[in-house]
């Protein structure tokens, strides 16, 4: 049997359990979040009939209250409740959005988009800079660039992202007026460009990758300058292997094989600081309906945000552990 | 697998006996200065000065005004006071959630430890903001909710250090010795565990002290944090979001600065508090 | 032949002294080390783990971390240029002399093995770099005892002695004159050491030079030339094998050697001392039988017979 296929056998033996175990997993977390949301919900304090009748519900006699409670069956034990809205969930119809007055669907379908972009484009550029400025700043451990970048990393860490973005508004846009301070395309603009939509998010896929980037570079950093003193990096290097080898075939290999756990653990961070960075450019994403739906205690529309980006996130994590099965091959026996 | 998997190493700083004692400096200076300031510079939450708006900083007003011609400096002095205690007590409500959860499933063990742990990793899984967010729009905007959702959504490292704690302390001998001279498992845990987790419980709620502040700062900017006329750092950055577009840019600059220098001191005093309670970070050398 | 060379060494070191900074210490790992290597010549560096045997090893093929200082001169003749191993910077010694000039059978091979990559992947590389065919690989490691299947397997999945001999293949692959064995049998059983042991005794025989570094002073009987016993970083005798494994001279040898199992089998009283606070006098003092006044001040490694010692009252000599 050839070496590559011998590869592929072995990850293809490691691939089933990983998806069984992770689904084990994500399976009890989604059904657990929502039974928690749906707590938190019928808990809250806010009636939602008279939420929904907004500044009418002063008005509206006892009895129109009422019809809209049983049209929505709030009076329903909570199980039956719980059950329909997970039937529902199940169907595909995440409800009617409160705040937006638009299907929970129609919302999500105009603006996930929108956000999947920012948090890809973003986790691209983490990831391809820290790997490149980690490695160096490991390599010249001590120097220049190493101590420079450690410094700029702690910093950067204690930077609220929102704060960094509005300073790269006031810097970038309002000083140097180089960049867009807001918005997904010109006021100006009829339609949505790819390359006026790329100009619009340069600053803040900017902003959410440097407000990212500490713990991955410093993870990649210190990680890559353990490993170079790793048993058998000093070995690669006693068999007179060239820099280049040792570094990308024997150092990089193990030191980042954590990395891609750190990238799902990671995940849930990077959408948080997305609704922020969203909130502060006005960029037409999930993080301004969260927000308004959040204010006006839109219960569908946010257990709807907070599901599907669990569900987002789980997958990723899937992902992850998949990539570390197939690239580490001691995973397969400790399993 | 699992373990292989999670084995993440946290990167920290390691800062010099200079850096702590500057980082210990401003800090206590900050709590000074917090706990003074009613008595020395009183401040009335709702006056405004419309005379005064948008002024650049000055001697009168260091950090300029906001656009209600409210001084700067001072508000970020008292936004700080908010900040600083809603995150110790948001803390400290997260400490308790994370101590009795892990306490429980360090001491009880088995299904209980399994199911426990297990819901650990479920919270874990979710974007902290966006649960935060729910809790609060949940609970109607507002102190309390604020405080809620911090300590909801940031027990979990809590919980898993004292789990591990207890687990290891459980495989002494000296707990063995306690239990065989008859001791009960209430006096166990109050007169021989207790005592070794407190210290670790400690750090973990100062630890968590800025997380704490963060979270509550990115809710108020959200406008679902603290009333809006209550001078926090996040609802002033938030007002200051406005003015920054009319080319005051001072309006968020000094409330993020507080925010940035107390976080960075926070984090050199914990990573120095940290080395001292763990003595393997002396050099392994293979000779 | 037409002219009679003076037999020179191969390998000269003088007076190598390695230090690693710490935050609040000095360690002295290996002080005022002089030692010189015939080709053909097995030398085993023995003495008792954290005596500085494997700094030694690691200094030679400048693999020392950062907070490392390295004195002296250790200068390697053979077919090439001469090059001093300390002042040669990593440039040169990545490019001419590690795997080329100076094989390293590693200590510890399970740990030395890259984690992700089969026998195949390390053999092949390590070949193509040293300019000799992928091919033969199989070959290589058949003549280190390990069959072609093995090769296809990743480090994990090979036992102590498979990974043992991989090790040794990969060392082995680029025929170096020089080969640095640190601690190559530690872990193993004794048939798998002895089979390790006789690889490195055939190579000797073949003309290559081996440094042995051990902390078993059988292996050490049974394959060696010289014998260079290390105490607390320094060398305190130095001998040819006969000698030496009939009567050592230096307390602490004599000592190591009671201590076998088919000897006296009698432990060393106390503890060697730590490398950052060694003693003024002589190191192995507060621990020997012989100790005396004289013992205050540090014994020089003097000629004494065919070999040297570093000794104030050695054994044999008249009180």
């Amino acid at each position: 049997m050839s070496r590559r296929a011998s590869v592929r056998r072995r990850v293809l033996a490691g691939a089933g359990p990983v998806i069984r175990r992770r689904l084990l997993v994500a399976v009890p977390v989604l059904i657990a979040t929502s039974i928690g949301m749906f707590l938190l919900g019928a808990a809250s304090p806010i009636d939602p009939a008279k939420q929904y009748a907004g500044a009418a519900a002063f008005t509206a006699t006892e009895e129109n209250l009422d019809q809209i409670r049983a049209n929505w069956g709030v009076d329903d034990p909570l199980p039956v409740q719980y059950a329909r809205w997970v039937g529902n969930l199940l169907r595909g119809d995440l409800g009617w959005s409160t705040s937006r007055h638009e299907p929970v669907t129609a919302v999500l379908g105009a603006r996930a988009g929108w956000t999947l972009l920012l948090v890809s484009t973003a986790l691209v550029v983490v990831l391809l800079s820290s790997l490149v400025l980690g490695t160096l700043a490991a390599y010249r451990r001590g120097g220049l660039l190493d101590r420079g970048l450690r410094a700029a990393a702690y910093a950067v860490e204690a930077m609220p992202v929102f704060w960094l973005g509005l300073a790269g508004i006031a810097l970038f846009a309002l000083t140097l007026g180089w960049l867009p301070a807001g918005g997904l395309t010109e006021v100006t603009a009829t339609t949505t460009s790819a390359a006026d939509v790329a100009w619009h998010l340069i600053l803040p896929v900017g902003v959410l990758a440097i407000s990212q980037a500490p713990w991955f570079l410093l993870f990649v950093r210190d990680s890559v300058a353990e490993s170079l003193r790793d048993d058998h990096v000093l070995a690669a290097r006693a068999r007179g292997l060239p820099g280049g080898t040792v570094l990308f075939g024997h150092a990089l290999r193990t030191a980042l094989l954590p990395f891609l756990t750190l990238i799902g653990t990671h995940l849930p961070e990077l959408v948080g600081g997305a609704v922020l960075v969203e909130t502060v450019f006005s960029l037409p994403g999930l993080g301004a309906v969260t927000v308004q739906a959040a204010l006006g205690t839109d219960f569908p529309l946010l257990a709807a945000i907070t599901l599907v980006t669990t569900a987002v996130v789980l997958s990723a994590n899937l992902l992850t552990d998949l990539a570390y099965t197939a690239a580490d091959p001691r995973v397969r026996l400790d399993g | 697998m699992a373990e292989t998997l999670r084995r993440v190493r946290l990167p920290r700083p390691l800062p010099g006996r200079l850096g702590v004692t500057t980082a210990t400096a401003v800090l206590a200076s900050a709590v000074l200065a917090c706990l003074l300031a009613p008595v020395l510079w009183p401040l009335d939450q709702s006056a405004v000065d419309l005379a005064r708006i948008r002024l650049a900083p000055s001697w009168a007003h260091p950090a300029g005004t906001d656009d209600l011609g409210r001084d700067v400096a001072h508000r970020t002095l008292y936004g700080l006071r908010v900040s600083l205690l809603v995150g110790a007590v948001a803390a400290l409500v997260a400490t308790m959630i994370g101590g009795i959860v892990g306490g429980i499933a360090g001491t009880l063990g088995g299904p209980v430890d399994r199911i426990l742990m297990r819901i650990v990793d479920t919270v874990a899984a979710l974007p902290h903001l966006l649960l935060g967010i729910f809790i609060v729009a949940m609970l109607r905007p507002g102190l309390g909710a604020v405080i809620l959702s911090v300590g909801l959504t940031h027990w979990l490292s809590t919980a898993r250090i004292v789990r591990s704690e207890l687990l290891s302390l459980c495989t002494r001998p000296f707990i063995d010795a306690a239990i065989s001279g008859g001791a009960g498992r209430l006096r166990v845990l109050t007169r021989h565990l207790l005592p070794h987790v407190l210290p670790k419980l400690a750090l973990a709620t100062t630890l968590m002290v800025p997380h704490a502040v963060w979270h509550e700062t990115a809710l108020s900017f959200l406008g679902l944090g603290l009333p809006p006329h209550l001078a926090s750092l996040g609802n002033m950055i938030n007002d200051g979001q406005g003015s920054l577009l009319t080319g005051a840019w001072w309006a968020s600059l000094m409330p993020g600065l507080v925010i940035v220098i107390v976080t960075l001191a926070l984090a050199a005093i914990v990573a120095r508090w940290r080395d001292r309670l763990d003595p393997r970070v002396r050099a392994e050398l293979q000779l | 032949m037409t002219t009679t060379v003076r037999t020179s060494a191969l390998l000269g070191i003088s007076d190598l002294t390695v230090r690693f900074e710490l935050p609040d210490a000095t360690v002295d790992a290996v002080t005022g080390v002089s030692l010189a290597v015939a080709p053909g010549e097995l030398l085993a560096v023995v003495g008792e783990s954290g005596c500085g045997k494997s700094v030694l090893a690691h200094a030679l093929l400048g693999l020392l971390p950062a907070n490392a200082t390295v004195t002296g001169r250790a200068v390697l003749h053979g077919g090439e240029a001469p090059v001093d191993l300390l002042g040669a910077g990593e440039k040169i010694l990545a490019r001419t002399v590690r795997g080329r000039r100076i094989g390293l059978v590693p200590q510890s091979p399970a740990t030395a093995l890259t984690p992700v990559r089969t026998g195949r992947h390390l053999l092949a590389e390590t070949l193509r770099v040293h300019g000799r065919a992928r091919g033969d690989a199989e070959a290589v490691a058949a003549d280190a005892g390990l069959a072609p299947a093995d090769l296809d397997l990743y480090p994990h999945e090979l036992s102590g002695g498979m990974a043992q001999r991989l090790a040794t293949a990969l060392a082995l692959a680029p025929d170096p004159p020089l080969l640095l064995a640190d601690e190559p049998t530690s872990g193993l059983d004794r048939l798998l050491v002895d089979a390790t042991l006789d690889l490195l005794r055939q190579r000797c025989d073949n003309g290559a030079t081996v440094i042995l570094i051990t902390h078993d002073l059988a292996a050490a009987q049974r394959v060696a030339d010289t014998v260079a016993v290390m105490y607390a970083s320094r060398i305190v005798e130095h001998r040819p094998a006969a000698g030496f494994f009939a009567g050592p001279r230096h307390p602490y040898a004599h000592a190591l050697l009671e201590a076998l199992p088919d000897r006296a089998f009698a432990p060393i009283p106390g503890h060697p001392p730590m490398l950052t606070e060694l003693p003024a006098g002589c190191a192995f003092a507060p621990r020997c039988p012989r100790a005396a006044d004289e013992c205050g001040s540090r014994p020089g490694l003097a000629p004494d017979g065919p070999g040297r010692v570093a000794c104030h009252r050695p054994i044999g000599s008249h009180p």
